[in-house]
């Protein structure tokens, strides 16, 4: 177990080497730059002048100097200063992780609330209403892009109820009614789809289960229904469920992105959009290694969590 | 009165639940009452709405009442750094102060021929000649009472310094790049050495795109003015958030008063909201969480005025901001031929691309504003004194083509991107089917919008012609709008076109050496030089629309119209007692 961990942490730390490449290599090759994201329409910027704005920001070294350079910071916890704010690049992200973690956090487990029950359901009644209503529902979860869930939703809170989420970030130890008013919509947006995917692969997972010869034989024994379900279909399962959610984790903190930045959510998602339009490299650069670490990390728990679901699954 | 705070959250999720799932019918049925009126029955009502505008709405609204001090203002920003030597914008200038700035006043559009420079930090400037000025400095400015600084006066010392400090970072290149030598004549008296002689020199120290004034102190203490933004503005900085908003303080010791000597600005504090989306726009202005903001299209006005019945509305003609145009890669073929750029825009109807990007409310826009063409009045701006060139003629320009050597037209590709909010991807088509009618076949390229906006402004180049706005300029200033913009000595980030043209050269480098007498008929002569070689496809440009709620009062109107940039008199706004009660000891309520 222990190997397979420290085996795993070695391939985490490879891929989160090449993300860091990938991402300093393509973010380079966009056009434009700090420099000229900062111009205003009415700035007038001389050749000259914009070379030497360029060498203040040290983009004007070579591009393996100016990587050697950011990845020696890394490895020392420094992912280097902002080209726009020129503040750290760490103390703006550590300001913003927290309520990016809400939001996904929230977003899972209202993606789960609302996706196991109707899931199950649609499992045991096959084939009946309740089952075609959680289709239906999960049709809707997956057909509607959260960039439009979010316009429509901030729209029609406005018209209707003369109300959007209130700007800013409380956490919920500290204000909780605040911090269910300012993330419990955005989190329903980004959870929409987790909670699609997932009510699927709980309906299709469990009508397998369902079919098998050991719960045959439960309900054989005289075992009620609500026992045969809970107890000895449920967690076998939730072993594709939890694969799934795995993999969709990172959909979802996608989905941070483009929430965060329509409800004015100051998240890591807005502020990675926000880099990406100004072109501020390493605020970009950081920002991604931050997603690929929690990517990389939840992929390791989903993997290790198998051995708790079932039992009979051995790491090597 | 209920704060929006206090809205049930329950009801708004249920509803919403419920709404959505339903499907996206409901939503598609729902959308003509708010955001996206029906096109087809909005294209009807739009010439009614227009005329109800005109009378509900005039340019110079009836004067408010006396003021009231108090309240906290929001309006949406884009800030991206308070620290203005690290990038410009029309927000800097709550905190930081130039030597004069425009009096945005009510009244159209004699302010946008006479325009009205209030004094802020000068209040006298003196030409010695035109290479050489002297201004002279307001007493008894302090910056704001913080350390390093401490609300130390502010002297000539201060301009000399930010001046320098300044003139050279990219943002305020146009603007103080002239200035070649700074001289401290006495504590309050400053003296400008110009590399080029301008006797509109002036008019370069107006706005906040030249060098606000900053104290040495402040930039030189650790973390530079973007941890102490310290300046002589009417407020102060008191919370920035990259990325989400802003709140700036009344400043107890502001310098200036009103006409009736009663001190600003009348605001307890600023909110700004670093918005990037037009629908978060609109949202926050329904729930009345920003009390100001621009409006992009009719559509949207008319969108909002329905939900928000009691909103007002500056609505009045762009001096020149905000047009839709393209710019064409001159130095090559086809378009270095001038019948193909004239045969081009003469393809164009102006008339059906103002109804199809504003419902009709437009003027038309040519190779710069016309008060710097020597029109008196903005209706002279029309298509007899435009020429040809402007006026939809398709045979015509089938005509040029062929004997500029494409008689079958040829394929080219048009640049274009979404932008705040402004209708590109509809101009592009109808330019794109304008051209087609005449032989020229479009493909039409879509652009991330940082990379148009670089393009746009001459940063990188673009392939063969791009769709954007025309460049700007500073008030009224010839030398910024047309000067600098179609002189071939400068670089392609001025000169965006890349304009090379001898005789055109000429009468600029006539008008910029001449003292001011012939002026007039220079930038005449130019108008019609540019409007015959057609160097830039300009088609039309739609109003101004500035909307507030009902409880905010005053403020003047945004300048935007004006000199070009969009910015708020925030010092002169105030509230009435029916606006939401806020508080301001943090930017996150």
């Amino acid at each position: 177990m222990r190997s397979y961990i420290a085996r795993r942490i070695g391939q985490g730390l490879l891929v989160l080497w090449l993300v860091s490449f990938a991402v300093f290599s393509l973010v380079r090759i966009l056009p434009g730059d700090a420099v000229l994201m900062q111009l205003d329409a009415a700035a007038a910027p001389t050749p000259e002048m914009l070379a030497r704005a360029r060498q203040e920001l040290g983009l004007d070294r070579p591009f393996m100097e100016q990587y050697r350079t950011w990845m020696s910071g890394v490895v020392r916890g420094d992912l280097g200063r902002s080209l726009i704010t020129r503040r750290p690049v760490t103390q703006e992200l550590v300001k913003r992780i927290s309520l990016t973690s809400h939001l996904a956090v929230m977003s899972m487990v209202i993606a789960l609330l609302i996706a196991l029950p109707i899931g199950v359901l649609a499992a045991v009644r096959q084939d009946t209403a309740a089952d075609y209503m959680g289709r239906l529902i999960a049709i809707l979860g997956l057909s509607l892009p959260d960039f439009w869930l979010a316009t429509v939703t901030i729209t029609f809170l406005a018209i209707w109820f003369q109300w959007i989420p209130p700007i800013g970030f409380a956490p919920i130890w500290q204000d909780p009614g605040r911090n269910l008013s300012q993330l419990l919509i955005p989190a329903l947006i980004i959870g929409a789809r987790l909670a699609a995917v997932s009510m699927r692969m709980t309906r299709s997972s469990l009508l397998e289960v369902l079919r098998q010869d050991y719960i045959v034989t439960a309900r054989a024994k005289g075992a009620r229904e609500r026992a045969v379900i809970v107890r000895h279909a449920l967690k076998n399962a939730f072993i594709p469920v939890v694969t799934i959610i795995g993999q969709q984790f990172s959909v979802l903190l996608g989905g941070t992105v483009i929430v965060e930045f329509i409800f004015l959510q100051p998240g890591v998602g807005s502020l990675l959009l926000d880099a990406v339009m100004l072109r501020d490299y390493t605020l970009i650069q950081g920002a991604v290694l931050f997603f690929a670490v929690v990517i990389v990390a939840m992929n390791l728990l989903v993997d290790l969590s198998y051995s708790w679901l079932d039992p009979r699954i051995r790491y090597r | 009165m209920k704060t929006p705070r206090s809205r049930p959250i329950v009801p708004a999720v249920v509803t919403l639940v419920l709404a959505l799932a339903s499907g996206s019918t409901l939503a598609q049925e729902k959308a003509p009452r708010g955001e996206s009126p029906d096109a087809t029955s909005f294209a009807y009502a739009a010439p009614a709405f227009i005329k109800e505008l005109d009378s509900r709405y005039p340019a110079q609204p009836p004067v408010p009442p006396a003021p009231r001090y108090g309240g906290v203002l929001h309006f949406p920003a884009t800030v991206r750094t308070f620290d203005p030597t690290g990038g410009y914008r029309p927000e800097l200038a709550l905190v930081w102060d130039t030597l004069t700035e425009w009096e945005a006043t009510w009244y159209f559009p004699d302010v946008q021929r006479t325009p009205v420079i209030r004094k802020t930090l000068a209040t006298s400037w003196e030409m010695v000649n035109p290479s050489t000025w002297i201004f002279k400095l307001r007493q008894g400015v302090r910056f704001h009472n913080r350390p390093p600084v401490n609300g130390r006066e502010m002297t000539a010392e201060d301009v000399k310094y930010s001046y320098e400090l300044l003139r050279d970072k990219v943002q305020y290149a146009t603007r103080a790049a002239v200035v070649k030598n700074i001289q401290v004549v006495d504590k309050y008296t400053v003296k400008f050495e110009l590399t080029i002689p301008d006797p509109k020199f002036y008019l370069n120290v107006v706005d906040s795109l030249s060098p606000v004034i900053v104290p040495r102190e402040a930039v030189e203490a650790p973390g530079g003015l973007a941890e102490n933004p310290i300046g002589t503005g009417a407020f102060m900085l008191k919370e920035f958030v990259p990325g989400e908003g802003a709140l700036l303080v009344r400043n107890p010791d502001y310098y200036l008063k009103d006409k009736d000597g009663r001190s600003l600005p009348y605001v307890d504090a600023v909110r700004l909201f670093f918005t990037k989306d037009p629908a978060t726009d609109t949202a926050l202005f329904r729930s009345k969480q920003v009390d100001l903001m621009r409006v992009a299209t009719l559509d949207v006005l008319y969108a909002l005025m329905k939900t928000v019945p009691d909103l007002q509305l500056y609505r009045v003609p762009s001096f020149g901001w905000g047009d839709y145009g393209v710019s064409m890669a001159l130095d090559k073929p086809p378009f270095n031929d001038v019948r193909v750029r004239q045969a081009l825009s003469m393809a164009i109807n102006r008339d059906v691309v103002a109804e199809v990007i504003n419902r009709g409310d437009a003027s038309l826009y040519g190779p710069f504003p016309w008060g710097l063409a020597g029109y008196t009045k903005r209706a002279d701006y029309s298509y007899a004194n435009l020429g040809p060139n402007y006026q939809y003629n398709p045979k015509k320009a089938k005509e040029l083509l062929a004997a500029a050597g494409y008689p079958s037209g040829f394929e080219t590709e048009l640049e274009w991107a979404e932008f705040q909010g402004w209708t590109f991807n509809e101009f592009v088509q109808l330019v794109a089917r304008f051209w087609g009618d005449v032989g020229v076949r479009v493909k039409l390229r879509q652009l991330e919008t940082a990379t148009w906006v670089n393009k746009a402004g001459g940063s990188q180049p673009f392939t063969q012609a791009i769709a954007a706005f025309s460049p700007i300029g500073a008030g009224p200033s010839f030398m910024d709008w047309t000067y600098l913009r179609y002189h071939s000595s400068y670089p392609r980030t001025v000169n965006r076109a890349g304009i090379n043209d001898p005789k055109l050269d000429d009468l600029l480098t006539t008008w910029r050496q001449d003292p001011g007498d012939k002026r007039p008929a220079l930038q005449r002569a130019i108008w019609d030089h540019l409007r015959a070689n057609v160097y830039r496809i300009t088609t039309i440009v739609p109003p101004h629309y500035r909307i507030s709620q009902a409880y905010v009062h005053g403020g003047g109107n945004p300048y935007c119209w004006f000199p070009g940039y969009c910015s708020y008199e925030a010092k002169t706004a105030w509230m009435t007692d029916k606006a939401p009660s806020r508080k301001f000891d943090k930017f996150a309520q």
